[in-house]
């Protein structure tokens, strides 16, 4: 029996610099009922957000189908790290009910975010050992790591040595 | 020139009666994951789950495959996102919390699709907008929604029946300024008695209790004192765009995010004090230090234009993080501060303000700290 598919998706969230100061985040989506882009500029050193645009061509949601720019002005200012998601979240909220239209902005700063992490992981070409003790040191370094995943958690031999935080 | 991308891929096939099957692929420039979930088309519940690793980055990461099991149960409703960021992306990895989200997103959608299919079985003309239109409500739940900001004004007595001078009289005075209690602040695990236990324990003068968004009633903190003979204070960390600000002197409720700005005329009609805590929280993280920031061009963030000290001594960042905040707060010439944002007992005054005024209530509080007479303090070596 043919298994014909119900349902697609597609979704693609680029990061180019554009300039020393300049970074551009695109997040694509394209699904069977779906189809929008979200795109956000972004000033370094501050990874501020300082434009965001978006259109949303296809949609079955009505709260999708109304002026997707207005909300997204709402971050202009935002920077991007730590506790960025409660903050776009609230900012945003107060204009829109898409929240396909919130997770596409929140997909942008995370791209931006793993553009740093790959640029530094590229500087680090590792052997097994060496790894450990880089990854380590990482944890030891930043401590919030601790726990915060399963490679970062009690009984990884990333964490062997390492006292957990609040002890 | 492309930095990075990110594709995902979920494919959905109806295999039987009441079930959905799910594929979704995650590749990025760093990882290469794979998940298999079946969903109930009825009750949207996790059904089985499955995943793969292709490429990760740490040696234990294969350890994350383990964890996905705990999503099984789970229902796509309202806090599910939360949820699986909570379990499967802490205990587990968030890139494959991410993937599930987007499977679980897609299968929501997918069963308009495949309902809409069984409809036409019926009715071979309706169009899927047809069938949806009945149905789409935009009207949100106002529980779900974002609330607009909302102030509200709340009494203060001025009567004081706590006397710290009573304790002390002179010297150096300790307090820990910023601290979360549960259930007030739902990020924390710290029971407010453990945490003015510990901080007596501990020997602190006192403590602030800054929970987020969360106005503590002066008369209970008032009570508080003389219940536990120990100088306990409210402040708030409030949300705003340009991140949390912690709050003293200003006894109004705040809902929602609100602008910086707006929060500064607030604070200044009650002559209250704002500090930002962990100004560089993160930004100096894995990798991040790629960004090539300094303490110069850090200084020239607007934020610092509305904010009367910088807590440079935070309990939760790294040292780098703490002290990129001293050489930026130096370059401001703004007061420095110390709290040790303590979300459990046993994290309560790691980092502290010493003064040298004895402060019995907010009000001596706010006024010791227009004085910039303080310094922070690593309290837990002293």
């Amino acid at each position: 029996m043919t298994e014909i598919l119900d349902f697609k998706r597609s979704r693609s969230t680029c990061v180019e610099k554009v300039d020393d100061n300049t970074m551009v985040s695109i997040c694509r989506l394209q699904d069977t009922l779906t189809e929008a882009f979200v795109e956000i500029k972004v000033k370094l050193p501050d990874l501020e957000i300082t434009d965001a645009k978006g259109e949303f061509y296809r949609s079955y949601q009505k709260e999708c189908r109304q002026d997707e720019n207005e909300a997204l002005k709402k971050v202009t200012g935002v920077r991007i790290g730590p506790g960025m998601l409660k903050i776009i979240k609230g900012l945003m909220g107060e204009k829109t009910d898409c929240k396909e239209l919130i997770f596409m902005v929140e997909e942008c700063c995370h791209g931006v975010i793993l553009a740093f992490t790959k640029k530094s992981l590229d500087r680090h070409s590792m052997e097994d050992l060496d790894a450990i003790d880089y990854y380590k040191d990482m944890v030891k370094k930043n401590i919030r790591m601790y726990n915060r995943c399963a490679a970062f958690a009690p009984g990884s031999i990333l964490v062997e040595g390492i006292t957990p935080p609040t002890q | 020139m492309l930095q990075y991308s990110r594709n995902k891929l979920i494919s959905i096939v109806k295999k039987e009666e009441d079930a959905l099957f799910v594929h979704g692929v995650l590749d990025d420039d760093i990882y290469g994951i794979e998940i298999d979930v079946s969903i109930g088309i009825s009750d949207l519940q996790i059904l089985s789950i499955d995943g793969k690793w292709n490429r990760w980055t740490t040696p234990e990461c294969p350890r994350a495959i383990f964890f996905l099991q705990e999503a099984v149960g789970f229902r796509v409703e309202d806090g599910f996102t939360d949820k699986v960021h909570k379990i499967i992306g802490r205990k587990g990895c968030r890139h494959f919390a991410n993937l599930l989200v987007e499977c679980c997103f897609s299968a929501k959608e997918a069963v308009q699709v495949v309902k809409w299919k069984d409809a036409t079985k019926e009715k071979p003309d309706l169009s899927f907008d047809e069938f949806i239109g009945g149905k789409t409500d935009t009207s949100k739940n106002a529980a779900e929604k974002n609330v607009p900001i909302q102030v509200k004004e709340k009494s203060v007595k001025d009567e004081k029946k706590y006397i710290a001078s009573e304790k002390k009289v002179s010297g150096e005075f300790f307090i820990d300024l910023h601290m979360h209690t549960s259930p007030a602040s739902p990020c924390s695990s710290a029971p407010l008695d453990g945490l003015i236990q510990q901080a007596k324990q501990i020997g602190l003068d006192g403590i602030c209790l800054t929970d987020h968004n969360y106005v503590w009633a002066p008369d209970l903190v008032e009570n508080l004192r003389e219940k536990n003979n120990f100088l306990i204070l409210a402040g708030n960390e409030i949300i705003t765009d340009q991140g949390d600000m912690l709050v003293f002197g200003m006894n109004r409720e705040i809902k929602g995010i609100i602008k910086l700005e707006e929060l500064r005329n607030l604070v200044d009609q009650s002559g209250g004090f704002i500090i930002v805590p962990h100004p560089f929280r993160g930004f100096l993280n894995f990798g991040v230090s790629d960004i090539g920031l300094t303490p110069e061009s850090a200084s020239q963030r607007s934020l610092f234009k509305h904010v009367d000290a910088v807590e440079v001594l935070n309990g939760k960042v790294t040292k780098r993080e703490n002290d990129f905040a001293s050489k930026v707060a130096a370059k401001l010439g703004l007061p420095t501060t110390g709290g040790s944002d303590a979300h459990e007992v046993a994290e309560v005054g790691k980092y502290a303000t010493c003064f040298s005024s004895i402060i019995n209530n907010e009000k001596d509080l706010v006024d010791a700290l227009k004085t910039g007479n303080y310094s922070p303090v690593e309290f837990k070596k002293l």
